[in-house]
């Protein structure tokens, strides 16, 4: 067992941070934790790391109850979004801090601290900026050293608070890529909070999406996109059409649309909210019986793929649609073509506005 | 073709060249009038008949006690502003609590008030007929005209002086450096020492400074607690005041150029620590 998290609850004054948060952390593995900001991430992230004290609940780290700790004596390993660097010191000296304040007896000497700093360096490849300040660094390079600085004490745990939150769009690739791989030649439990959810699916294990205080799934990445538990997961991750409709003993009816459902035949009026992904939209120049007519209202090419805004007739709502640009050739689609949609797929969830 | 063109505009922004000259100029002229002026005074007064005449003042036995009560006011004031200044900082910058306002109002409080009525909120306290001055000299203890007078006085005026200087920078730092100490396993004392101090050491030189400049210059608050009495309870400020009004222009001004060296050697010292400063915090981000 990795981090346990039960029952945590977190205000602050009036607002509720996080809402009676319970999560299971397996041993080895990289989770993250995904939401919106504001959602609580990084409060649990905190709390998991002794530097927030939650109101009620508890942390075990390996079965072990580690609530009460102080933050010292978690041996977690922290990356904190802005690095937190010691800004008066050099690399090196940022890597051997962590052993250099342990209490006499269990510090090790100069030598030992020297060689495992080097072995450090090393691995994040910065041999020859030892004696560097972090003013004198790029973001990635201060990342790394973050990183590199976290490992230095052997945590249990490795914590990190939107890692690559300040970093350009490439260098934030290469650092993915490279805690993916440091992660698995190391295997340390690991926690990181993210707000960019390619980012998390990119990376993780398993990804944990929080909303609002509260647990909305957890999952693989694959499993979070393909069945989404909730509609805000649903939002959230990816882009999404929104079909609002009413389901009538088995039976929905959006606009048009007449689909039989298997389940819910017991169910008399009630407003139901279908979920269509853009590429879940099947586009077509001909009629069927479950198609919506739409007028094709703008046509952007991003690389490979296709993107379309529709404009269904008796509505006001834009559709998005996602298609290969071998088929937006093959169909010969202009801007102010009529043309008709079906739902390939489709996601209800009951209620709705 | 633009290019060419585009070297004899001015920027928007500038003003026409004769703005900015009588501008500079009048600065200047200002400058050279207030303050180098009276400056270069001071010295041609001091040295007016000769050398000799210059060191017998700043050797006489009255002038010599004279010193060596500002250093000691300086010595025991500036290392006591210097904790309470961290203290003060570091409460303000790094928690959250009520009444921080009022605390932050408290700090000002001597920039606020004349030190002239700093000077007799002593004198009311402790003096003969203040409120706890009899029960003091029943004692035995006197504060009012003597050292201890003086030396509170100037504690009270100069103690904004290494506060006010920490507070922005601990708060522009924030506390992620020391919460990352924390996790690394460093207990508070380590980082405070390994950490906050080092990152504050630049602006906490500068609050000495300012506060060791003021410590010694200070005349109004000191000068109602002192009573004047030759060497006893003067400081330099009051020495040149009472030499000046005996007419002994070569000794006032002797004594006046010493402390005029002081204010310059201040000034060199803060530039230098000002840019120190500036580095440190370009260096943050």
């Amino acid at each position: 067992m990795g981090i346990e998290i039960r029952q945590i609850t977190k205000t602050f004054h009036q607002f509720t941070a996080l809402k009676e948060v319970s999560l299971t952390i397996p041993d080895g593995q990289l989770v993250a934790l995904l939401g919106p900001s504001g959602c609580g991430k990084t409060t649990l992230l905190r709390i998991v790391a002794g530097l927030e004290v939650a109101n009620s609940g508890s942390i075990l780290f390996h079965g072990e109850d580690a609530t009460f700790q102080q933050v010292r004596e978690r041996r977690v390993g922290f990356v904190f979004q802005h690095y937190a660097l010691f800004r008066h010191l050099t690399v090196f000296e940022n890597i051997a801090f962590g052993l250099r304040v342990r209490p006499r007896p269990q510090r090790p000497s100069k030598e030992i601290i020297k060689s495992k700093v080097n072995e450090l360096l090393k691995l994040i490849q910065m041999q020859e900026l030892a004696d560097r300040y972090p003013r004198q660094l790029s973001g990635g390079q201060r990342q790394r050293v973050a990183l590199a600085r976290a490992l230095a004490v052997e945590p249990k745990v490795l914590l990190l608070d939107e890692p690559f939150g300040a970093l350009d769009t490439k260098v934030r690739k290469e650092l993915r890529r490279w805690l993916r791989r440091l992660h698995e030649t190391m295997h340390i439990t690991s926690l990181f909070v993210t707000h960019d959810q390619e980012e998390a699916m990119e990376v993780a294990d398993l990804v944990v999406v929080m909303n609002e205080g509260r647990v909305e799934q957890v999952g693989t990445p694959d499993d979070i996109y393909e069945n989404p538990a909730s509609p805000f997961v649903y939002q959230f991750i990816g882009h999404v059409n929104l079909f609002h409709g009413r389901l009538q003993t088995g039976n929905v009816r959006i606009g048009e649309l007449d689909i039989t459902l298997d389940s819910h035949t017991e169910v008399h009026q009630a407003p139901v909210v279908a979920y269509v992904r853009p590429h879940e939209l099947e586009i077509s120049r001909e009629s069927e019986s479950t198609s919506i007519a739409v007028t094709v209202i703008s046509i952007h090419l991003l690389g490979p793929m296709v993107h379309l805004e529709l404009l269904p007739q008796n509505s006001t709502e834009v559709l998005e649609a996602e298609l290969t640009k071998e088929y937006y050739r093959q169909l010969r689609l202009q801007k102010g073509d009529k043309v008709f949609v079906k739902p390939r797929k489709m996601r209800l969830f009951m209620g709705g506005k | 073709m633009t290019n060419t063109l585009n070297i004899h505009l001015p920027k928007a922004t500038t003003e026409p060249r004769w703005v900015r000259y009588l501008l500079i100029s009048f600065t200047l002229i200002f400058l050279t009038l207030f303050l180098l002026l009276p400056l270069i005074a001071i010295f041609v007064q001091a040295l007016q008949e000769g050398l000799t005449a210059y060191w017998t003042a700043l050797v006489e036995p009255d002038a010599v006690a004279a010193i060596k009560l500002t250093l000691l006011t300086a010595i025991i004031a500036v290392p006591l502003n210097l904790v309470f200044g961290i203290a003060a900082a570091w409460a303000i910058a790094k928690f959250d609590f009520k009444g921080k306002s009022i605390l932050i109002t408290l700090i000002d409080l001597p920039f606020a008030v004349s030190p002239v009525i700093a000077g007799f909120i002593f004198v009311l306290l402790f003096g003969l007929h203040g409120v706890i001055g009899p029960w003091l000299n029943a004692q035995g203890i006197k504060i009012i005209f003597a050292v201890p007078g003086i030396i509170l006085a100037t504690i009270f005026v100069t103690f904004p002086f290494v506060a006010r200087e920490l507070i922005p920078l601990l708060q522009a730092q924030g506390n992620e450096e020391e919460e990352a100490a924390l996790v690394l396993g460093a207990n508070g004392w380590q980082t405070f020492w390994y950490i906050t101090l080092p990152n504050m050491k630049w602006g906490l030189l500068y609050g000495v400074i300012l506060c060791n400049a003021r410590a010694m210059g200070e005349f109004g608050a000191v000068s109602v607690v002192s009573g004047h009495i030759r060497g006893l309870t003067n400081t330099m400020p009051l020495h040149v005041e009472i030499l000046y009004n005996e007419y002994n222009f070569v000794a006032a001004f002797a004594v006046a150029s010493l402390l005029a060296v002081l204010a310059l050697v201040t000034l060199v010292l803060k530039t230098l620590v000002e840019w120190r400063v500036h580095q440190q915090m370009q260096g943050q981000t």
